[in-house]
């Protein structure tokens, strides 16, 4: 079974750091897992999901320095 | 502890200025306050000054010599305080309990930060460093990202409060109109704000407050000796307040109330014997529009959740009861962060001399600072009376 975590807050990013440039507009969130709030990337932004607190979000991995990264449920498109 | 009282005030207009350099925003706001107070350089005793990233931005560090050299204040101890856009603020409370405390009579606060030279990504980068570098900035989470976040999370708990976000930073630009030392003064509109270019939802560009270059100073001196060489309107420090909170926002206990806020003001109304009804004006930091609206109701001039009210009454106009960001605010003054909190002091003490001018409020003895850094894990709140 996947780990799923819920939005508790959201942005859509769309002016960024040097290293993010390309990569807007990219979604920041703090995900609720287990009680506990972390910040992460939540990947698989196609600018159609309606985004909501609440909204639930798919773990993926966490990166190098063990930061968690989300990704949107498919959307049927 | 003794009644310490501010006696001298400069600062610079605000704005972009390539062709000035650290130097030169130190001499001009600096000279301004030594000569509003009357007194010669060498009757200062420390100086402590403010900047929050000079080595990123301008590969400057050291800044309280650098200040002291310009200012031709000799051998004075001279510090450099840094707590990110509260950097003002906390230099100026460390020169309060200096003074206060019996060490000095006489002190000099200073501000500078300059800019507005950079790519807005290499500013969003210097920023960056307010919050947490690895786990917040690395994670793609600028600035206005995690106020964004603020402002997603404050709709979800309290309600859609876009349209006052709107009116704050419309009438922030309304009041910077009349202040000279502002750095944009134009007329905006809620439509425009709303519409503007998108920076992170829910935050447009005009939400945001302004990279700006600028400097700010305060003299300050122990009440019984600024009583005897004070000609203007004595404005006395009555409350002060610094308090804390984590440096990531995943880590709080609330993102629709700062903590730091809380404390801070909580001490400051204590020292002062008042309470917020008793303010007449204040400078709130207004770093985001979302964030003026959490700030006003953490300073307890409304309740929970009802900012938003306040402000789409006009509440909060320069004709309201409770005037907020007469000088403009960092959204329309301007935001040169190491000078920022100065700045507000010098809009305060400004308005309780009744020397504001076109903008003077005609009610003004009691104001109040209130000055975060990072997402509020740095609060100063002070409060000032007109003697």
């Amino acid at each position: 079974m996947s780990r799923r975590g819920t939005l508790f807050t959201y942005s859509v990013v769309h002016s960024g750091m040097d290293a993010f440039k390309v990569q807007t507009p990219y979604v920041v969130a703090l995900v609720e897992e287990d009680r506990q709030i972390r910040l992460a990337r939540v990947e698989g932004y196609t600018g159609r999901q309606e985004l909501a607190v609440g909204m639930e979000v798919e773990f993926m991995a966490e990166d190098q320095e063990g930061h968690p990264i989300y990704r949107f449920s498919a959307c049927p498109d | 502890m003794r009644s310490v009282s501010v006696i001298g005030i400069g600062e610079t207009r605000m704005g972009r200025f390539p062709e000035r350099s650290l130097r030169d925003l130190i001499r001009e706001a600096g000279e301004t306050a030594l000569n509003d107070a009357g007194i010669e350089s060498n009757e200062i005793q420390a100086l402590f000054m403010s900047n929050f990233n000079a080595q990123f931005l301008n590969g400057q560090g050291h800044i309280g010599p650098l200040a002291a050299e310009v200012l031709g204040l000799g051998t004075i101890p001279a510090i450099r305080v840094e707590g990110a856009c509260a950097s003002g603020s906390l230099a100026f409370r460390q020169g309060l309990i200096a003074v206060a405390s019996g060490l000095y009579d006489m002190v000099l606060v200073g501000g500078v930060e300059k800019m507005a030279h950079l790519s807005t990504e290499s500013v969003t980068e210097g920023i960056a460093s307010a919050s947490d570098f690895a786990q917040e900035a690395n994670q793609g989470a600028t600035f206005p990202a995690l106020f964004a976040m603020i402002a997603n999370r404050y709709f979800h708990e309290y309600g859609n409060v876009r349209e006052a976000m709107a009116i704050c930073a419309v009438q922030n630009h309304e009041n910077a109109l009349l202040n000279p030392d502002a750095q944009l003064r134009k007329r905006i509109t809620v439509e425009q704000v709303k519409n503007g270019l998108a920076i992170a939802d829910p935050l447009t560009i005009y939400d945001c407050s302004l990279v700006s270059d600028g400097s700010a100073f305060v003299v300050l001196a122990a009440t019984e000796v600024a009583r005897t060489v004070c000609h203007k309107r004595l404005v006395e420090v009555v409350g002060s307040g610094h308090a804390g909170d984590t440096l990531t926002l995943a880590s709080k206990g609330s993102l629709t109330t700062f903590a730091a806020t809380i404390n801070a003001a909580k001490q400051a109304y204590a020292m002062a014997g008042v309470g917020p009804t008793d303010i007449h004006f204040a400078e709130v930091h207004d770093c985001f529009t979302i964030t003026q609206l959490i700030n006003i109701e953490d300073l307890g001039f409304f309740p929970k959740g009802k900012g938003a009210f306040g402000v789409a009454d006009g509440k909060t106009a320069a004709s309201g009861p409770i005037p907020i960001n007469v000088s403009g605010g960092l959204k329309a003054k301007g935001h040169p962060i190491g000078a920022t909190g100065l700045s507000q002091i010098y809009e305060v003490v400004t308005q309780l001399r009744g020397e504001g001018g076109a903008r003077q409020l005609p009610r003004a003895d009691l104001g109040l600072t209130h000055n975060i850094g990072g997402t509020a894990a740095t609060c100063v709140v002070n409060i000032f009376r007109g003697r």
